[in-house]
């Protein structure tokens, strides 16, 4: 059993990623508007809308029911308990004995699911078109993603996410060939989870193009808050476990307040470092067209499995 | 504790007399009480019955030489009290459900003649699973194929249904010449009908034997089970019974092949198999993968609720197959603990799935209730008349999709936990293959959730896209209560997993220690380290103080807002209506261009144009289709090479009485010349 | 030391399979010869460092050949023979295999060629042991790409991919047969390159297009 010390970092790995998970997205558009030779708003503005939605006053569609108005609530409770599993500066995570990375994917897919009923609920065209592509996305990339968890699993012993850390912090990635695979893989995992371009444009308005943003159209105030930030929180943990597992550099494994301080500043170094290089990548490519995403996800499930082989065959 | 055997014999004097009471009523509101709640409390002493089982020792019941040479013998193990329960669990709810559902009916048939058939079919499938003699077990499996049979074609005015009906007479009859040779060829080893016999020799059985009994009782029991490419029934036979008929045929009686299945495997082997018997697992694992993503790809894009639910039962039987498989690939290679993980996973989705797919079919049922069609095309809006049935079929659809903190979860998990051990099979290819396995498996789970965001939201959410959904209103009380035993079923599995677990373990003698229900799930990899854990009891706690903090840091930070009901936006256009929304076609469109090579989709678009204009159009008429490739590359030549063998055996036919006579004459020679030659030998 | 050799080797074969599937998930001509490119480069530099490993420096002037023939010239080339032709020659639009499934199924030939490879005796060598299974699973690619794509541009990308692969296989087994031999095989290669490009030019005059379903036509019958 864990000490209640222990607990309490467990505790604060979870707040953390839920407090410094719209700084991430800001991050995210100040590059973004950067490379686009914009000034962009400041890294903070994702707080000061979170703030400000929180207390403006909503419109709710006379069409929907109680599915429209707890979808905001699914959605922030299943990202932020999902959040209390990952180990962030600390190798392991206290909770890591209630769930580990299948959960974590689990709740993931909870909370999508609510957001694609809801969509539906207001009987609005958006919702449904919105919808219909999230639907073929998430049912694409769920094999991508179970592939990759596989390599990840086997290679480190285990899908507790603590024995998985743990393990990664102690190897090296040189007699690992499967990871360059699955990290091409997770790669285009995190664009397709978090509808990052060239899967969806989060920054879109157009009908054409948008997945996620055509889902919560209707949504205004309280509720609109709380499903930007559970989407913030969702992009960290991605961001995280992408780089708690392929780049371990720096984690701590003691409770130490020196050792937590370097691994809490080279995380935030290397998520930032993650971050902006995603956005990059977004500024660099078009949206594609939707019926291309399949051979996109292909390679993520090709390069998967070679790595699977690999795995097996040294 | 009552007296096993007193309750056994109780329990089949409840279902005869639930089936014969109403026969003798007039008044349709008596009927239906005399009918059903004689089946309920059968059905709860049945419970009652297969835990003492579970808990106690295996009950056993033999009258001799009942025919001649053949004993009647009934024996409920552990195993067979394991299915017992899901059968009576599941045949309770359905019976209460019943009590107001069968209105429905009401106006055209006799409900007696329905109590009748509903009582006798679930008594068959409870003998079918207690029958320890290979005679008896197929007298009452051909009881249970013709009970749901006469079932299926209840309504029998719509022709449909009729033809449905038939080709489900003609599958089941196929799967049952299969356990037939099965059976058969367990007699020719002992000369002996019972299955006692089959299980204590079967160490001696050549390998030759025991490959081809496997394979034949996994062909004839996985068509009950509605495997990919013997499913072909099953779409049809489901959806045209009345909807709970459809719950007890798709959580219980397609159960009953995979019940037929792993009872083979362990009589066969006891467990105790050799590497040489790896390929049944693997089978098993393919054919279990094919059927989950055939299953739930047909599902997704199927517009008719029931139907849909019907090609999910497919999906699920398939994942339960990869369980099961995965079982028997591990027990092949002596890996014990593996195996038990793998065969929990099984039978845990076995049982989830019989509780949430009873759930959903009489959901399903509750809406064809309410509004006389199960095309989704034509429903919506009904979350706002009917608030119960969608919060229950909402519980039922979060489960199947395999969400947390539901049932559906813990299985699949168990189930990907089992996939994810692999790595210990100590041969490469193996490992190769089941490692992609999963691929299929993992899509499969992708696709239902979209098919069961299509059924939830298109039937139940959004504007209505008929009129008649304006008039209904919520469905009976009993039936609500029907529902809600199933609905508490899967919240319970899936909060204290180890519930199910221990019901299983001890069914399966897998362990005997009892088990705490709040244990957390822990499995170990190679070196002693923790693999994977999982307590869902904290994780609700956690979801539960999340959803407490955040709702009180909302309101504080927040403070009081106002909340404005105003139509949904409409790019200011005005005037939105339910033709504008997505319909369930469009919804899953994407799904079907991706995966049009299997779906054979095409579509044909007809135009019509004002007088010489080329561009301005009257009308336009877009119609999409999608092919069965089972039905179109399988079934329908096998049917027309068959037809055309039979026109060629009708010219023997030639009404001539003296032809008739010049075949028996030839018959009578053939057979004494055969007589005369065989003892030549 | 020998198992840095052999991460070295293994990671080097896989950033080889990654270029390989490259070229094969391209669509457009310039794409894939970009794509192609690369992966020529990323051969040359495999084929340093297996001389590296055994120490043969005729190895070095295969690799700079390698280097210098088919990452610079052969584009090259082809970029001028097929400089005239039309842009909807130059894209494969319509496989046999759609794009997506080819990528799972070169997977699969991936897995395959490493299962065949099994069996080979060489198990004490890490050249071979590492980099005999990529070869192979270039050459079935390569052998995939050219039964799947239509266009003879495509074809000749999987002629090439192929020819990679047997370039390696080669070098792997024997670490390097002799150099005149080597300088024979490529310039045959740039001879068999010049001469298809010349074809197909023909063709595209001939028939208008450059799909290979045509060239049934020319059949008698």
């Amino acid at each position: 059993m864990y000490s209640m010390v222990e607990i309490l970092v467990g505790i604060i790995q979870g707040l953390v990623i839920i407090l410094l998970s719209p700084l991430i997205t800001g991050i995210m558009r100040k590059t973004k508007a950067r490379t686009q030779k914009r000034m962009g708003a400041s890294v903070l503005q994702p707080y000061y809308d979170i703030l400000k939605l929180i207390k403006k006053d909503e419109v709710i569609s006379d069409q929907s029911s109680w599915i429209f108005r707890i979808c905001p609530w699914v959605n922030f409770v299943a990202l932020a308990t999902a959040a209390f599993f990952i180990p962030l500066f600390l190798m392991y995570s206290p909770f890591g004995l209630a769930g580990d990375l299948l959960l974590v994917i689990g709740l993931f897919a909870l909370a999508r699911f609510f957001t694609m009923l809801a969509s539906l609920d207001v009987a609005s065209s958006f919702g449904g078109l919105g919808s219909s592509r999230e639907m073929m996305y998430s049912a694409l990339l769920e094999p991508a993603l179970f592939l990759t968890i596989f390599i990840v699993a086997l290679t480190y012993g285990g899908t507790n996410l603590s024995t998985l850390v743990t393990a990664v912090s102690g190897a090296t990635l040189l007699p690992h060939p499967q990871l360059i695979f699955a990290a091409i893989a997770m790669f285009v995992l995190v664009l397709g989870e978090t509808g990052r371009l060239p899967f969806d444009n989060p920054s879109t308005h157009l009908e054409l193009t948008m997945v996620h943003e055509a889902m919560i159209l209707e949504y205004s105030g309280k509720s609109l808050a709380l499903i930007e930030w559970s989407q913030a929180i969702k992009l960290l943990i991605l961001l995280v476990l992408v780089v708690n597992i392929f780049v371990p550099w720096g984690i701590s494994s003691s409770i130490t307040i020196p050792a937590l301080g370097i691994g809490f500043v080279s995380l935030f170094a290397k998520i930032s470092i993650l971050a902006i290089f995603i956005a990059y990548f977004e500024s660099s490519i078009a949206k594609w067209r939707l019926f291309r995403i399949p051979d996109l996800v292909a390679v993520a499930i090709a390069s998967s499995m070679i790595g699977i082989i690999l795995y097996y065959i040294k | 504790m009552i007296e096993n055997l007193s309750l056994f014999q109780l329990v089949v004097f409840l279902f005869a007399s639930g089936a014969l009471l109403g026969l003798f009523s007039r008044n349709s509101r008596f009927t239906r009480i005399l009918t059903f709640v004689p089946t309920m409390i059968g059905s709860f002493f049945t419970v009652i019955f297969s835990v003492s089982v579970i808990l106690e020792k295996p009950f056993q019941l033999m009258v001799p030489n009942l025919l001649p040479f053949i004993n009647f013998e009934i024996k409920v193990d552990g195993i067979a009290a394991f299915f017992l329960l899901l059968i009576s669990i599941v045949s309770f709810a359905v019976s209460l459900y019943s009590i107001g559902y069968s209105k429905e009916y009401e106006a055209k048939k006799r409900t007696s003649v329905f109590g009748f058939l509903f009582n006798i079919f679930i008594l068959s499938m409870i003998l079918v699973v207690a029958s320890n003699n290979s005679f008896f077990f197929l007298i009452f499996w051909e009881l249970m194929s013709l009970t749901s049979f006469f079932l299926v074609i209840y309504d029998h005015d719509k022709e449909e249904n009729v033809k449905s009906g038939l080709t489900y007479l003609v599958m089941t009859h196929f799967g049952t010449a299969f356990i037939f040779a099965s059976f058969l060829l367990g007699y020719i080893q002992t000369g002996s009908f019972s299955f006692d016999a089959f299980r204590n020799s079967s160490s001696s059985f050549p390998i030759l034997t025991k490959n081809l009994i496997f394979l034949f009782a996994f062909i004839g029991f996985g068509t009950k089970a509605g495997i990919v490419p013997l499913h072909i029934w099953l779409p049809q036979a489901h959806p045209s019974a009345p909807s709970n008929v459809s719950a007890l045929m798709s959580a219980v009686m397609i159960k009953i092949g995979i019940y037929g299945i792993v009872r083979t495997v362990f009589d066969l082997s006891g467990f105790g198999l050799s590497p040489e018997y790896s390929w049944w697992g693997l089978l098993m694992i393919a054919i279990g993968s094919v059927s989950a993503i055939i299953g739930v790809l047909y599902a997704v894009i199927e517009h008719d609720i029931k139907r849909a639910l019907a090609f999910s039962s497919i999906e699920n039987i398939g994942i339960i197959l990869v369980g099961f498989g995965l079982s028997v690939v591990f027990a092949s290679f002596n890996l014990t603990t593996l195996s038990a993980l793998a065969l929990i996973a099984s039978m845990y989705h076995t049982m989830n799935h019989s509780v949430f797919k009873g759930l959903l079919f009489m959901g399903a049922g509750s809406v064809v209730y309410a509004t006389h069609t199960r095309n989704m095309e034509h429903l919506g809006g009904l979350i706002k008349k009917m608030p119960w049935t969608a919060l229950l079929f909402l519980i039922g659809t979060i489960s199947i999709v395999g969400l947390p903190p539901f049932n559906g979860f813990i299985s699949e998990w168990l189930t990907m936990q089992a996939l994810l051990s692999s790595y210990q099979i100590p041969s490469i290819i193996l490992q190769i293959s089941i490692a992609f396995a999963s691929l299929p498996f993992a899509l499969t789970i992708g696709v239902a959730a979209a098919t069961f965001v299509k059924l939830f939201g298109i039937s139940f959410l959004s504007r209505p896209r008929s009129e008649t959904i304006a008039k209904i209103k919520e469905v009976p009380r009993s039936m609500i209560a029907g529902m809600s035993i199933l609905a508490a079923a899967c919240v319970l599995l899936g909060v204290l997993p180890f519930l199910g677990i221990s019901v299983i373990t001890s069914a399966f003698h897998i362990s005997s220690q009892p088990i705490n229900p709040f244990d957390t799930i822990i499995l170990q990899n190679n070196f002693g380290k923790s693999f994977a854990n999982l307590s869902m009891p904290v994780v609700i706690i956690m979801l539960l103080s999340i959803a407490i903090a955040i709702f009180g840091f909302i309101k504080v930070i927040g403070g009081k807002t106002k909340k404005t009901t105003f139509s949904t936006w409409d790019c200011g256009f005005g005037n939105l209506n339910e033709r504008m929304e997505y319909t369930g076609t469009s919804l899953s469109q994407p799904i079907r261009v991706v995966f049009k090579t299997l779906f054979r989709s095409h579509t044909q678009i007809q135009r019509e144009f004002f007088g010489d204009h080329k561009y301005i159009l009257r009308t336009l008429k877009v119609e999409s289709f999608t092919k069965n490739i089972f039905e179109e590359k399988l079934y329908l030549p096998i049917m027309s090479s068959s037809i055309f063998i039979f026109d060629k055996i009708r010219k023997i036919q030639t009404g001539k009485i003296n032809a008739y006579l010049l075949y028996i004459m030839i018959t009578i020679v053939l057979l004494l010349l055969f007589v005369r030659l065989s003892h030549n030998v | 030391m020998v198992s840095t050799q052999l991460s070295i080797l293994t990671i080097s074969g896989s950033i080889l399979i990654i270029a390989t599937f490259s070229v094969v998930a391209r669509r457009g001509f310039i794409d894939w010869l970009n794509a192609y490119r690369h992966q020529s480069i990323v051969l040359a530099g495999v084929t340093a460092i297996i001389g590296y490993i055994t120490g043969i420096w005729e190895i070095y002037i295969a690799a700079a050949l390698t280097l210098i023939v088919k990452s610079i010239i052969i584009p090259k080339v082809l970029t001028y023979v097929t400089r005239r032709l039309e842009i909807e020659f130059k894209i494969e639009t319509n496989p046999y295999v759609s794009l997506r499934t080819s990528v799972i199924i070169s997977a699969l030939l991936v897995g395959l060629s490493y299962f065949l490879t099994q069996q080979i005796p060489f198990k004490s060598d890490p050249v071979v042991n590492v980099l005999l299974p990529v070869s192979m699973a270039q050459f079935f690619i390569g052998l995939f790409v050219l039964v799947n794509r239509r266009t003879v541009l495509s074809q000749v990308v999987g002629l090439l991919i192929i020819e990679n692969g047997l370039f390696l296989f080669t070098m792997v087994l024997t670490h390097g047969v002799s150099l005149i031999i080597e300088v024979g095989i490529f310039v045959d290669i740039l001879i068999g390159i010049v001469i298809s490009s010349i074809l197909l030019f023909r063709m595209g005059r001939t028939f208008d297009s450059l799909d290979v379903t045509n060239i049934e036509n020319l059949r008698d019958d």
